[in-house]
C-alpha cells in the first residue's frame, strides 16, 4: 500500500515536471579526420490544457500560435547544409531523425476533413513559418508538396489520426544561413544569451563541414486526457577542428611557413625536402572557447538543474579538463561523462588536451550504419538521363528493410517502366528486391512526382536502384535568373524499417530505426536563348505567312499568259514617268 | 486510261517481302539502332513516342491512371491494344510485328488509291497529261522505302497507326466505300486531332467516287450530313469505349487538351514547340488560337478552289499538316511524301522542285547535327535547331506551294490549250 502510495507520488511529480520543463544539452563527440560532432539539444513541453488556453511558458509563442491557428499535430522542419560523410564519420545522430535534405525540409500532420481543407492549411503553415525563419518556406508550393504514404510516421502520440493529412514539401535550393538560425535561436527561453545557446555563432555553425537545424513538436501522451505538447530544438554540425581553430581576427587560410607544413610522414618519398601536406592534423587539443569563438555564458537559468548542459564522449581513459570547480561524472558506460558548471552566472570552457600518444587517438569508433546509400545522375546531354542509387548493406548477416522515397520537380519526367534494383555484381535485374511501389506521376506545373519503394537489401550486398527520366524544357519565364546553373533536385529519404518490431504487422506500419537522406542533385536543363522572344515571334511568323500567302496568292488570283491581263501595276507607272520626262525634255 | 505496266502477284509479293524483311531485320540485328530512333525527337513527339507509350501501359497494367501524369498524351485505346501482346521488354517480335503489318497496309493502301487513277482523272475534271504516271507499284515502293517510313517504322512511333488511318480512308473514298472511310477517318482523328480537319475534302472525294448503283443518298447536303453523322458517331463510340477502359474522361484533357494547348515544349522538327517557349504568358492563349486558326484556314481555301479535284486537297492538306500541326514529326512528311508520287503528271509544271528538294535534304542533315550542337555537345545553342526547323518548314512549304501551283496549271490548260508551254502570271 505504501508502495502504491510512493509510486502514485512519483507519478504525480514526473508527470507535474513533464508538464513544464525544459532542459538543454550539449553532447560533443570527436570524430576521426580531426572532426567534432556538437549535438545541441533543448527541449520544452507544455500541457495540451495550458496550449489551448494559450498560457505559453517556455514554449515559443510565436510558433505556438501559428501551430494553432493551422490546427497542426505534429510539426517537423530540418534547415541543412552539406553532406554527413557516412564513410568516416559513420552512423548519423538520433539515428537520422533530426536532419533533413540539404536545404528546408518540412512535414506536419494537420487536421483536416479533406484534401482541399489540408491544402489550405498547409499554405497557411508555410507561408507563417516562411515569416518566422526568414526561409522561402513560402515557395512550397504545390509542384514541391507531396502526401507520403509509408515513409514518414508520427513520432508522437495520437489519440488517432483519422482525421489528419500528412504533408510534406522541400526546398533544395534554399540556402540555409544566419538570418534563420536567429530566428532559431529566438524561440529558446534564454534566447543564446545564456547557456550553451550562447555558443552558436553563424560563423561557427555555417563554417561546418555539416550541419543540421531541426524543430519538432509533437504530442506527447503518459495517458488518455494527460498530454503535453513537446517541443524539441536540435542542432547537430560536424566542425573541422581546424577551421573552427582559426582566429577570429585572422580568418583567411594561409599557406604555413614551409617549417610547420604538417606532413604525411608515412609517404615514401618524404624527407627533409619533400613533404606531402596532410589535410588535416590528426588529435589536435582543442577547448569550446577555441572551436566555438567564446566560451558559455553560464548555464540558462530557467534549465532543468538535474540535467546536465555539457556531455562529451570519448573514453574515460582520456583526461578532460574544465573550468575550475565543475563538477565531473562519468558515466557507467565508460565512454561519456557530463559536467555541471559551478556556478550559472560565470563562463565555463571545456578543453580536451592532445592525447599521449598520437597513434592512438582514443576516441571512440565510428558506429556503423545500417546502411550506406549514394545517388547519382547517369548519362549526359540536356535530353534524358537516369538517376542510380547505390545502396550498400555493411551488415554481413542481417537484410535491411526500407522505404525510398523520392520526390522530383515535374519537369523530370520520370520512366517507372525503366526502374530496376539490381545486385550489383550480377547482370539481370532481381525482381524480388522491391517489395512494394507508391507512385504518383508528376502533371506538368502543377505537381511534382512521388516515388516510394518498399524494398530489401540482401546481407553484405550492395543493390543499384536505376531508372531513366527525360527532361523537358521550360517556358523561358519558368527558368531561374542562373538557368545554366541547373535545378536542384531534393534528396531522396530512406527510411529503415526495425526489423525487430512489428513482426507479424504488415512490414511498412513498422516504425524506422534509422533514416538517411542521400545528397540534392543538380539537374541541368535546355534552355532557350532568352535574348530573344521577339527575334523567334518575328522569324516564325514570317515563315508563316510565307506559306500562308503562298498558298492564298494562288487561291484567290486568276491565271493569264505573261502577255495577257493588265500592265503590271510598276510598268504602268514607269510608262508614265518615261511619258512626263519625254514631254518634259520635249518641250525644252 | 494509260498503259501501265501490269504487275505480277509476284512482284507485288516480292515488295511487300523486302520491306518486312529490311525492318524485321534491323530490328532483330540492329536493336541499337532503332532505339536511336525512338529515342529521336524527329520520330518521337510526346504524342507519338513509343517509349512513353510503354510507360503508359506500364502504368495501365499496373492500375494507375496514366492520364494523371505528364508522361503519356496518346489516344486511350492503344493501352488494351498493346497490353494484348507480349510485354515488349520480354518479347519484342509481336509489337514489331505490329509495325510491319502497319506499313506494309498502308503500302497497300497507296496502292490502291494510285490504281484508281484519281489523281489523273477524277469525275469533275481529266488531266490532258494523265498519262504519264506511276503505277501502284512504285509508289507503294516509294512509301515503303522512304527512309522517313523507315525511321518511323523503326522508331516504333505511333503515328504508323494514324498514316495508316489516313491512307485507308483515302482508300475506301476512291474504290467507293464512303462508310469505311468515314470509320477510318474518324479513328484518325481520334488518334491524332489533327486528320479531322481532313473531313470536307474526303467528304467530297467519296461523293465524287460513290458507286451509282450504291445505297448512298443522292444529293450532296444529305451525302454530307451522313458522312459527318458517321464520323461523329464512331468518334463518340470510340471515346465511350476510351472512358469504359480508363475508367474516367481525364484522357480527354490529357490526350487532346495537349495538342491544344501546348503544354509540353518538347523540341520537334515543327513551329510551335520554340514559338511558345519564348513565348510572353499574357499572349499564349491568343496565338494558340491563332495558331490553330492558322492550321483549319487551309481546308475551306483549298477545298473550294480546287473543287475538281478533291485528292490533291487531301495531299495538300496532308503537307500543311506536317507541317503546322503541333507536334509534327518526320512520319507527318512521309505521309505527305507518299502522295506526291500520285501527281507524277505535273511533275513538268513544278517550279521548283530541285529548290524545295535540296532544302528538305539540307534540313534532314544538318537537323540531328545542330540538335546534337545544342543539347549535347554544349557548343550550339537552341537557335541552331529552331533555324534548322525553320528551313525545314519553308522547304515544306515551298513543295507543297509549287505542287498546288503545278495543279493549278494543268487546270488551267484544259481550258485554255493555247496556254501550254507560255509563261503565265498571277493576277
Amino acid at each position: 500500500m505504501r508502495q502504491l502510495f510512493f509510486s502514485l507520488l512519483f507519478c504525480f511529480f514526473s508527470s507535474f515536471a513533464a508538464a513544464a520543463d525544459y532542459h538543454e544539452q550539449l553532447n560533443l563527440r570527436p570524430l576521426p579526420q580531426s572532426a567534432l560532432l556538437a549535438s545541441f539539444n533543448f527541449r520544452s513541453n507544455i500541457s495540451v490544457s495550458d496550449f489551448d488556453k494559450g498560457n505559453f511558458r517556455f514554449f515559443p509563442r510565436s510558433l505556438g500560435q501559428i501551430l494553432q491557428h493551422a490546427s497542426t499535430r505534429e510539426l517537423h522542419l530540418r534547415f541543412t547544409l552539406g553532406r554527413w560523410d557516412a564513410e568516416s564519420w559513420g552512423a548519423r545522430p538520433w539515428n537520422g531523425a533530426r536532419e533533413g535534405g540539404t536545404g528546408v525540409e518540412l512535414w506536419a500532420w494537420l487536421e483536416a476533413a479533406s484534401h482541399q481543407e489540408a491544402d489550405h492549411k498547409w499554405l497557411m503553415l508555410t507561408n507563417a513559418l516562411s515569416g518566422l525563419f526568414c526561409a522561402s518556406l513560402n515557395f512550397i508550393d504545390s509542384t514541391r508538396t507531396t502526401r507520403p504514404v509509408m515513409s514518414f510516421r508520427p513520432e508522437g502520440d495520437h489519440p488517432s489520426l483519422a482525421n489528419t493529412q500528412l504533408l510534406h514539401g522541400t526546398l533544395p535550393h534554399e540556402v540555409v544561413c544566419t538570418e534563420n538560425l536567429t530566428p532559431f535561436l529566438k524561440l529558446l527561453p534564454c534566447k543564446g544569451k545564456a547557456g550553451i545557446a550562447s555558443l552558436l555563432d553563424g560563423h561557427k555553425l555555417f563554417d561546418a563541414s555539416w550541419q543540421s537545424m531541426a524543430i519538432d513538436m509533437r504530442p506527447l501522451c503518459r495517458r488518455r486526457n494527460d498530454c503535453v505538447l513537446q517541443i524539441e530544438q536540435t542542432i547537430d554540425m560536424v566542425l573541422d577542428i581546424d577551421r573552427s581553430k582559426r582566429p577570429r581576427h585572422n580568418p583567411i587560410p594561409r599557406p604555413p611557413p614551409a617549417d610547420q607544413l604538417p606532413c604525411d610522414t608515412s609517404k615514401p618519398y618524404h624527407a627533409r625536402d619533400t613533404c606531402f601536406p596532410l589535410d588535416h592534423t590528426k588529435n589536435q587539443d582543442w577547448a569550446l572557447s577555441q572551436i566555438f569563438g567564446r566560451p558559455m555564458k553560464g548555464t540558462c537559468p530557467l534549465t532543468d538543474p538535474q540535467v546536465s548542459p555539457v556531455c562529451i564522449q570519448i573514453p574515460h581513459s582520456r583526461p578532460v579538463y574544465a573550468s575550475e570547480g565543475a563538477r565531473e561524472k562519468k558515466n557507467p558506460d565508460r565512454i561519456s561523462r557530463c559536467f555541471f558548471p559551478p556556478d550559472p552566472s560565470a563562463d565555463f570552457d571545456l578543453s580536451l588536451p592532445a592525447p599521449a600518444d598520437p597513434s592512438d587517438p582514443e576516441i571512440l569508433g565510428p558506429g556503423t550504419p545500417l546502411l550506406y546509400a549514394e545517388r547519382s545522375f547517369t548519362g549526359y546531354g540536356q535530353e534524358r538521363g537516369g538517376i542510380q542509387t547505390i545502396l550498400r548493406n555493411p551488415s554481413p548477416h542481417k537484410e535491411v528493410e526500407f522505404i525510398y522515397m523520392e520526390t522530383l520537380p515535374w519537369f523530370m519526367r520520370i520512366y517507372l517502366h525503366t526502374m530496376e534494383a539490381r545486385v550489383a555484381g550480377q547482370p539481370a535485374p532481381d525482381k524480388s528486391l522491391v517489395r512494394e511501389v507508391y507512385y504518383r506521376p508528376a502533371v506538368d506545373r502543377a505537381r511534382g512526382t512521388q516515388l516510394e519503394v518498399r524494398m530489401r537489401v540482401p546481407p553484405a550486398s550492395t543493390v543499384l536502384l536505376t531508372y531513366d527520366f527525360e527532361k523537358s524544357i521550360l517556358r523561358y519565364t519558368e527558368y531561374p535568373p542562373d538557368a545554366n546553373r541547373g535545378f536542384d533536385v531534393p534528396a531522396a529519404v530512406i527510411t529503415i524499417l526495425d526489423a525487430s518490431q512489428g513482426g507479424k504487422e504488415p512490414s511498412p506500419r513498422r516504425p524506422a530505426a534509422y533514416t538517411l537522406r542521400t545528397t540534392s542533385l543538380l539537374c541541368s536543363l535546355p534552355t532557350p536563348d532568352f535574348s530573344m522572344p521577339y527575334n523567334v515571334i518575328i522569324f516564325t511568323s514570317t515563315a508563316i505567312a510565307l506559306a500562308f500567302g503562298g498558298i492564298f496568292n494562288m487561291l484567290v488570283r486568276r491565271m493569264v499568259a505573261a502577255d495577257e491581263g493588265p500592265e503590271p501595276g510598276l510598268k504602268v507607272l514607269v510608262g508614265k514617268l518615261k511619258k512626263r520626262l519625254g514631254a518634259l525634255t520635249g518641250r525644252r | 486510261m494509260a498503259a501501265v505496266a501490269k504487275v505480277s502477284p509476284g512482284q507485288a509479293a516480292g515488295l511487300y517481302a523486302a520491306a518486312a524483311a529490311l525492318r524485321l531485320a534491323v530490328f532483330a540485328f540492329l536493336p541499337g539502332l532503332s532505339d536511336l530512333l525512338a529515342a529521336r525527337v524527329e520520330v518521337s513527339t510526346p504524342v507519338t513516342s513509343f517509349k512513353r507509350l510503354q510507360e503508359g501501359l506500364f502504368l495501365y497494367n499496373h492500375n494507375v491512371s496514366p492520364y494523371d501524369g505528364g508522361v503519356y498524351h496518346q489516344a486511350p485505346l492503344l493501352l488494351p491494344l498493346f497490353s494484348l501482346l507480349p510485354s515488349f521488354a520480354a518479347l519484342p517480335l509481336p509489337t514489331d510485328l505490329v509495325y510491319v503489318v502497319l506499313d506494309l497496309l498502308s503500302a497497300r493502301a497507296i496502292w490502291r488509291i494510285a490504281d484508281s487513277g484519281e489523281a489523273g482523272s477524277s469525275a469533275l475534271f481529266t488531266s490532258p497529261r494523265r498519262a504519264k504516271r506511276w503505277s501502284g507499284f512504285v509508289l507503294a515502293a516509294f512509301f515503303l522505302f522512304n527512309p522517313f517510313t523507315l525511321a518511323t517504322c523503326l522508331g516504333r512511333s505511333t503515328s504508323a497507326f494514324t498514316t495508316y488511318a489516313v491512307l485507308h480512308a483515302i482508300a475506301n473514298a476512291v474504290s467507293g466505300a464512303p462508310l469505311g472511310a468515314m470509320v477510318a477517318l474518324a479513328f484518325a482523328g481520334y488518334l491524332s486531332l489533327s486528320p479531322l480537319l481532313l473531313l470536307p475534302p474526303l467528304v467530297l472525294l467519296a461523293y465524287d467516287r460513290r458507286r451509282p448503283a450504291g445505297p448512298a443518298p443522292r444529293s450532296g447536303p444529305a451525302f454530307a450530313a451522313v458522312c459527318a453523322a458517321a464520323v461523329a458517331g464512331v468518334l463518340g463510340a470510340l471515346f465511350l469505349l476510351s472512358y469504359l477502359v480508363t475508367g474516367s474522361w481525364e484522357f480527354l484533357p490529357s490526350t487532346y487538351g495537349v495538342q491544344l494547348t501546348l503544354s509540353d515544349l518538347s523540341p520537334n522538327i515543327g513551329l510551335w514547340w520554340y514559338f511558345f517557349v519564348e513565348m510572353f504568358d499574357s499572349f499564349r492563349s491568343f496565338f494558340l488560337a491563332v495558331f490553330w486558326l492558322h492550321l483549319s484556314s487551309y481546308v475551306a481555301g483549298l477545298t473550294l478552289r480546287i473543287r475538281r479535284q478533291p485528292l490533291v486537297v487531301l495531299t495538300l492538306l496532308l503537307g500543311i499538316h506536317g507541317i503546322f500541326k503541333p507536334y509534327p514529326s518526320i512520319a507527318d512528311t512521309s505521309l505527305f511524301l507518299a502522295l506526291v508520287p500520285l501527281y507524277r503528271h505535273v511533275f513538268p509544271l513544278m517550279r521548283y522542285t530541285f529548290l524545295s528538294a535540296s532544302v528538305i535534304l539540307y534540313s534532314a542533315f544538318l537537323g540531328p547535327a545542330f540538335y546534337y550542337l545544342w543539347i549535347y555537345a554544349g557548343s550550339g545553342n537552341a537557335n541552331f535547331f529552331y533555324a534548322i526547323t525553320l528551313v525545314w518548314g519553308l522547304g515544306q512549304s515551298l513543295l507543297v506551294c509549287d505542287l498546288m501551283f503545278a495543279v493549278l496549271r494543268d487546270e488551267l490548260e484544259v481550258e485554255r490549250p493555247e496556254i501550254v508551254g507560255k509563261e503565265i502570271r498571277q493576277i
